[in-house]
Order: C-alpha cells, then sequence, then structure tokens
C-alpha cells in the first residue's frame, strides 16, 4: 500500500485529458497523470514519447489544447512558469537554472532577494542565513559565498532542489537528474528525495535508468507516442514488461529494407575510444555495403561517437582506424580518407542557405573538380545537374537557393555534397529529423543505394523503429559505452530499448 | 624559506595580467619619462583617468549584461557641448549641469530601449544613437568650440583637503557603483542578464525593466560626465570625446571584464582605467604622437588577456 492510496481525497495535483498538437505531430493525446503527495511518480517512456511536453504544459511553458489541470480537486490554469510557482510547482531542467557569475545565495533567492533598509538594496546577513537554512535541510553544507561556476553538476542540482524547495515547492518535477552525477552523489540524491517525500512533496521524476525506476518509484507512468500506455505499481511490474510497454511504436514499413548482407573492406574501426565530451571506451566495426546503425536514449553519446570518429573531437584514448589508417589529424584527415559528416543539423552546419543549390553540391569538390584551373561555370552546372538527377532532388533549377528546398530534399542536398567530394564512408546523425514521411522513405532508398555501390555507412537515429527497419545491424549506447551490438537477427525494438535503459 | 618563495610564486601567479601590466609600466616609464613618477604627474594621472573612468565604470555593468554602448563617447561630447551652450547663454551651473544629464539620460532611454525592448543588437543599437549624437554635438555649435566659460566652471580646479575635487568625485563614483553592483538588486540582476537571462525571467523578475535601466544608467553617468569634460576642456568643443569608448571598452576588457556569461569585477575595471591612463600620461611625457597611442592601447588590450588566457590554460 503506497502513501498515495492512504492519503485520503484528492491529489495534489491531477491532469485529465491532455492534448497537445504541433504542427504534423499529435505531442500528446487525452494523457491524465495523478501526483499525490508524498509519492515519487516515475515517468517513463521512448525518446519523443511526450514526456517532456507533459512537464512542459506542467510548468506553463506550453499550453495544452485540450484537458484541464486539478490543483487540489480544484481547477486551474497555468498559463505561464509564474502561475505554477503561485501553485507549489517547480521543475528542476537538466539545463540549470543558475547564474554562474552570482553565488549560491543569490542564486537561490533571486528575484525575492530580502530588502535592505536602504530601498534597493539587499539584506545580505539574512539572504546568506536563509540559505544556509535552506541548504542545511537537504543536509549539505556548502560556503554560500562560493560563486555557482565553481561547483560541480552535482552540487549545482542541490542549489537547484534548494532553490525550488525555498519557493515551498510542493510538486517537484525531475527531468532525468541522476544523468550527469556519479554513483555517490545519486545516493546522496535518493536520500534527498525520500526525504522530501516524508514531508509530504509530490515528485513527478523522468528516468531512463530503469533501476532508479524500481529504486524509487511509488508508481510508474508509461508514455508512448504522445498516449498514455498504463500507470502501474512497481510491485506489479518488471523491467522487461515496461520496456515491452515503451515500445510498438506504429511502423510505417515503406522504408523497410532488403538485407544484402555481402560487407566488404572494413572503413570503419574503432578501439577503445574515450573523449573529454562524454565518451569512456567505444569499440565499433563498420564494413564497405552495410549500414549499421548507432542507437541508445538522447544524451548516451552517439552524436559526440560521430564527432570523434570525424576527428571533430580528439580522443583521450583509443584509436580510430579508417579504411585500415589510423587517423588522429582533425577532420581534414578524415576527409581525405573519404569520410562524410552528416550533422544532425543540416541547415547550421550541413548547408549554406543562402547560397545555390548548384554551389551547395560543388562546395566540398571544388578542389577536386578544379584542382588548377579556374572555376568553370558551365562544368560546375553540369556536375550538379548530374548530382541533382542521379539523387532526383525536386528542385526548378540548379540556380534555386537551398533554402527554399524542402527538408528532404535538403538533406539529398547534403548527401549530393558530399559524393560529389568522391566521400565513401557517410554518419548520418538522424538523417529524417524534421522530415515528412514521404521523403524519409526517399532518403532510406538513397543510402540503400549508397552501400549497394560500396559504400559504408554509420546511422544515428533516436527512432527505433528506424534502425530496426533500416539497418544491417546496429550497436546500442549508454551512458559513453557501447551496451551491446545486434545482429539481423536480434535486432527489434524491443531488444534496442533493453540494452539502452538496463543498469549493467 | 623554499616554501616561502613557493607560495610566493603561488599567490603572483593568482593576480590578474592587469596587475603584471601595472608594474610593468611603472618601471618602463619611470625610466624612460622624464618626471613621470613625480607626485605631481601622478596627481596628473588620476585626474585625467577621472573621465576615462566614469565611462568605464557603466561600461562595466553594460558588458556583464553581454551588452555594448558605443555611444558613450559621442555622447558625452554632446552633452559637454549642451553644458556649455547652456553657460554661455546665460544659464547657471545647476541648470546646465541638469541638461546635460538629461540629455544623457535621453539616450540612455533609447539605447535601453532599443536593446531590451526591441531586442536589437546592442552594437547596431547604439551605433544608430551614436551616429545621432555626434550630428547634434556639431549642429549644435556649427562644428566651433563653444568658449568664454572659463570662471563658471573655476571651481572645478578647486581642492578639497589637498586633494584635487576631481579625484574626489572619481573615488565617490567608483564607491557608488561598487556598491550599486554588489549590494543592490539591481546589481544582481546586471550578473543574471549576462548570466542566464532565462533564469531571471522565470524567477518572476521583469529582466527587460532592468536591462534597459542598465543602459539608462550609464546615459545619466555620462551625462554627469559632461561637467568633468568641459572642466577639463574650459569649453564645449564638439569632438571633444569622440572616440573615447575605445579606451572605455578597452578599460574593462583588460581589467578582466568577460565579454559574455556575466563574469568580471568591478576593481579590475579600476585597475584597467589606470592601466590606459598611465599608458596615454607616459606615452605623452615621453612626447609620443597621439595617434601612436591609440596603437599602444591596441596593444595593451591584447596582452592583457593574451596572459589571462595563457594562465588559464596553464
Amino acid at each position: 500500500m503506497t502513501c498515495a492510496e492512504q492519503s485520503s481525497g484528492a491529489p495534489l495535483l491531477a491532469l485529465h485529458g491532455i492534448g497537445k498538437q504541433f504542427p504534423g505531430v499529435r505531442a500528446l493525446d487525452a494523457v491524465d497523470l495523478d501526483l499525490y503527495g508524498g509519492e515519487v511518480h516515475m515517468l517513463v517512456g521512448e525518446n519523443g514519447a511526450g514526456k517532456s511536453s507533459l512537464i512542459k504544459i506542467l510548468y506553463g511553458a506550453y499550453r495544452a489544447d485540450s484537458g484541464r489541470i486539478l490543483h487540489q480537486g480544484a481547477p486551474v490554469e497555468v498559463r505561464s512558469p509564474a502561475d505554477a510557482r503561485r501553485l507549489g510547482i517547480a521543475v528542476i531542467f537538466q539545463e540549470f537554472s543558475l547564474v554562474p557569475f552570482l553565488d549560491i545565495a543569490q542564486n537561490l533567492f533571486l528575484g525575492r532577494e530580502p530588502r535592505g533598509r536602504i530601498p534597493g538594496t539587499i539584506d545580505r546577513a539574512r539572504l546568506h542565513a536563509d540559505a544556509r537554512r535552506v541548504l542545511r535541510l537537504l543536509g549539505v553544507d556548502y560556503d554560500t559565498r562560493r560563486l555557482v561556476h565553481t561547483l560541480g553538476v552535482a552540487q549545482q542540482q542541490m542549489v537547484e532542489i534548494a532553490k525550488a524547495l525555498s519557493q515551498n515547492a510542493r510538486t517537484l518535477v525531475m527531468d532525468e537528474p541522476t544523468a550527469a552525477l556519479s554513483e555517490n552523489e545519486c545516493e546522496h540524491l535518493f536520500k534527498v528525495i525520500r526525504q522530501l517525500k516524508a514531508e509530504g512533496v509530490a515528485i513527478a521524476y523522468i528516468s531512463h535508468r530503469l533501476r532508479e525506476v524500481f529504486e524509487l518509484g511509488d508508481r510508474i507512468t508509461v508514455l508512448r507516442d504522445g498516449r498514455l500506455v498504463k500507470t502501474l505499481l512497481p510491485a506489479d511490474t518488471n523491467p522487461d514488461e515496461l520496456v515491452e510497454l515503451m515500445v510498438g511504436r506504429r511502423i510505417d514499413a515503406s522504408y523497410a529494407r532488403e538485407y544484402c548482407g555481402r560487407p566488404g573492406e572494413v572503413a570503419l574501426e574503432v578501439k577503445d575510444l574515450a573523449t573529454d565530451t562524454g565518451i569512456k571506451g567505444v569499440d565499433l566495426v563498420v564494413r564497405a555495403g552495410e549500414i549499421v546503425g548507432l542507437s541508445g536514449l538522447v544524451g548516451a553519446g552517439r552524436s559526440e561517437v560521430a564527432r570523434a570518429i570525424f576527428g571533430a573531437d580528439m580522443p583521450t584514448r583509443g584509436e580510430v582506424r579508417l579504411f585500415g589508417a589510423r587517423v588522429a589529424g582533425g577532420p581534414g584527415e578524415a576527409r581525405r580518407h573519404g569520410v562524410a559528416l552528416i550533422p544532425e543539423n543540416r541547415k547550421r552546419e550541413g548547408l549554406a542557405l543562402i547560397l545555390s543549390l548548384r554551389d551547395n553540391l560543388l562546395l566540398a569538390a571544388l578542389f577536386r573538380l578544379f584542382p588548377r584551373t579556374w572555376f568553370d561555370s558551365a562544368r560546375a552546372t553540369r556536375v550538379a545537374q548530374e548530382m541533382i538527377e542521379r539523387l532526383r532532388i525536386a528542385t526548378p533549377s540548379a540556380a534555386r537557393l537551398v533554402r527554399y528546398l524542402s527538408g528532404g530534399n535538403q538533406q539529398k542536398a547534403v548527401l549530393g555534397k558530399w559524393l560529389n567530394a568522391g566521400c565513401r564512408f557517410f554518419i548520418l546523425d538522424e538523417p529524417t529529423r524534421g522530415i515528412d514521411v514521404g521523403a524519409k522513405a526517399e532518403i532510406f532508398a538513397l543510402i540503400d543505394g549508397l552501400v549497394k555501390q560500396g559504400a559504408a555507412v554509420l546511422m544515428i537515429s533516436s527512432e527505433l523503429s528506424e534502425i530496426v527497419h533500416v539497418c544491417d545491424r546496429a550497436y546500442v549506447m549508454r551512458e559513453g559505452r557501447i551496451a551491446g551490438e545486434l545482429g539481423r537477427d536480434s535486432l527489434s525494438e524491443a531488444n534496442i530499448l533493453r540494452l539502452a535503459m538496463h543498469e549493467a | 624559506m623554499h616554501h616561502r618563495v613557493h607560495e610566493l610564486a603561488r599567490r603572483l601567479a593568482a593576480l590578474p595580467g592587469v596587475a603584471y601590466i601595472l608594474v610593468l609600466q611603472a618601471i618602463v616609464f619611470g625610466s624612460v619619462a622624464q618626471g613621470f613618477l613625480s607626485p605631481l604627474n601622478l596627481t596628473n594621472i588620476g585626474t585625467q583617468a577621472t573621465i576615462l573612468l566614469m565611462l568605464a565604470l557603466p561600461m562595466t555593468l553594460v558588458i556583464l549584461t553581454e551588452g555594448l554602448d558605443i555611444s558613450m563617447g559621442a555622447v558625452l561630447t554632446l552633452c559637454s557641448v549642451v553644458l556649455a551652450w547652456v553657460l554661455v547663454h546665460g544659464g547657471g551651473i545647476g541648470l546646465a549641469l541638469a541638461a546635460s544629464a538629461a540629455m544623457g539620460l535621453a539616450f540612455g532611454v533609447a539605447n535601453g530601449t532599443l536593446v531590451s525592448y526591441l531586442g536589437m543588437p546592442p552594437f547596431v543599437a547604439t551605433l544608430g544613437t551614436l551616429g545621432m549624437a555626434q550630428g547634434l554635438a556639431l549642429a549644435i555649435t556649427d562644428g566651433q568650440s563653444i568658449v568664454g566659460i572659463s570662471a563658471q566652471i573655476a571651481f572645478m580646479r578647486a581642492d578639497v583637503l589637498g586633494i584635487p575635487l576631481v579625484l574626489i568625485i572619481a573615488f565617490v563614483a567608483y564607491f557608488f557603483v561598487h556598491a550599486l553592483l554588489y549590494y543592490t538588486r539591481f546589481g544582481t540582476y546586471v550578473f543574471a542578464i549576462g548570466g542566464n537571462r532565462e533564469a531571471l525571467a522565470l524567477a518572476g523578475v521583469h529582466a527587460r525593466a532592468w536591462h534597459a535601466g542598465v543602459y539608462v544608467f550609464a546615459g545619466l553617468m555620462v551625462g554627469i560626465t559632461g561637467l568633468l569634460l568641459v572642466a577639463r576642456t574650459n569649453s564645449g568643443h564638439p569632438t571633444a570625446a569622440f572616440g573615447m569608448e575605445f579606451d572605455a571598452i578597452a578599460a574593462v576588457a583588460v581589467g578582466g571584464t568577460s565579454f559574455e556569461r556575466g563574469e568580471g569585477w568591478l576593481f579590475g575595471t579600476l585597475l584597467g582605467v589606470l592601466a590606459v591612463g598611465v599608458m596615454r600620461n607616459g606615452l605623452n611625457v615621453a612626447g609620443v604622437s597621439s595617434s601612436l597611442q591609440v596603437v599602444a592601447i591596441g596593444l595593451l588590450v591584447i596582452a592583457a588577456l593574451l596572459i589571462d588566457a595563457l594562465r588559464r590554460r596553464a
């Protein structure tokens, strides 16, 4: 029997039938969530299941299209973060809301400074005394005069929690609070959470770590595709069942790909790679003629691996071999080996938006096409035109500015740019982000075509179904490491999620 | 003994780059320029640097908000011209100072509105007001100096207990801005605007109003400084302080205030003002042309930032 059931009456906070529509996406569809005082309510789900949207509605950052919010049984409007604060709701986001060059006390009471005798001044003695009192409630003993930028992540998190408590928060929402914490720091945080629970605070806790979900949670709510799948008690379920509940996104089979299965030479070999950016030992092999997936939850270190392979971040340990040659010379060397990194944010990192499609297609190939001669405009247009036809880029002409092309055609332009540059190993980071369903299938057909011509592809995707349907095999990352490799036979959404979430 | 040497080395290494530069300047100019270290010349440096300090103090606040105010030199010039104009046309010193302050305030309000409420980049917004102030100053004076006011502002040359009044004003200004930055809500919000504007807004503070207030305060300081400028030149000259924002920004940068994240400190600006002031004075005494002085200040900024960057890496 949980605290929630013992405390009779209405929940502290209840969301009923919450719906939220974004252009082209139904982010939330009739979701219910009850938060009781003295209860830790776990929210779990795949990337994009709707957890963040739900939190933002709770906090007044988004407004729901439908549904209502009840505070102690009475309907309330949460139009802004200020409204949420008045209702005692505090959210601790992963990106902190702290000011780096103010001290701990100033941060705790930002906007609520105790007034001094002279108008406009701050009563510093009281400010620091109040700050020490709040910190003591959490059982931490920091010097309140320390500037926040000198604190570690865990300490900043404590300051953030202290800030919420000092505002008399009765409902605390935590978005993956342990993502950046060490084992010891996690233990301390859990102690604090249990203490808050004992004091009757309602806690909503988003987590990707199943161990935490079972260790801390009084109830668990599973979201999938913006819908509430089930709310259950930890005692009535187990990690495997939770994973099964989370996966099962409706699949669009139009881009399912045939497995050709004759991989050639080794294009990429990574051994024990580690970086400052959070990769802690990664081994990978990608061969010509295969599409290898790199999966895992957001923040697991997938993009960081891509950057390190390309030489954009220097490894602190381990080695990267491209077509057998060891590389350590930055992006220039990777390019010479024929590697193309196609970044997630194609508008910012992959294309020159104010240039024409032709110029973008040639951007990386100018030296190859015109090694000694002056720029030959007619030849450039011819080369660009060939690529436009080969990739079937929909455009009125090669002179069209790429900013006016659709997302799918922009992505093709990025691929075309690297094909013109003679690349044979493509690292694709979220290649279908922001691309509509029809164009997705075309992009995948294009990637398939590349591979059939002998290119190697490493594809990063948050969409588990894409990895399953497009890749020959996949590596799954968790917290900066490879948690496991799934071959063609074992490649399924549930298996990916199991590897991505389970504690070692 | 060995341990003490280590301790000393550690403390020296913790000093900001600008401190080394000041010591180096004293050694170089003291040996090269005759009479550089005389009490009279040192007092001179202080009085000459006062106007720079009056600009660099509010400039520090502006830069802490990740902003910039390049209109300061032009607005200061305009204010001094207005002040001189009022004096020449029979107004008292009180009225003249009020007019100068009001003009500075008006430009501060304009800058603050453009930057904070209309979201214009500070460089562009203050470039616009720079042009307006510069043009107005030339229009009011018709390109000529306004003279014949020395009797009315002679009181600014007075000493109080043997200390020049101008120096006393500089001290009062420094401690006032120090108190403002470190002991008031305004100062706290200055750091917060530069460090995490969203957090400030989420804390229910009218971040935009405070942000605009930083430019308004800067304008007011500039307006008051008009009096110091007129007192120094004995006139209202239509290009008297053009380009002085360069020295002010240089002093803030030399002092160790970063242009990002609300990182910085006011005492560093004081040291930076001294470094720039000493450089100007020392080169003057040594007979170096004012064009080359600008080159030297450019080098000074780069040297100070280089020292800090190298030490951060070490």
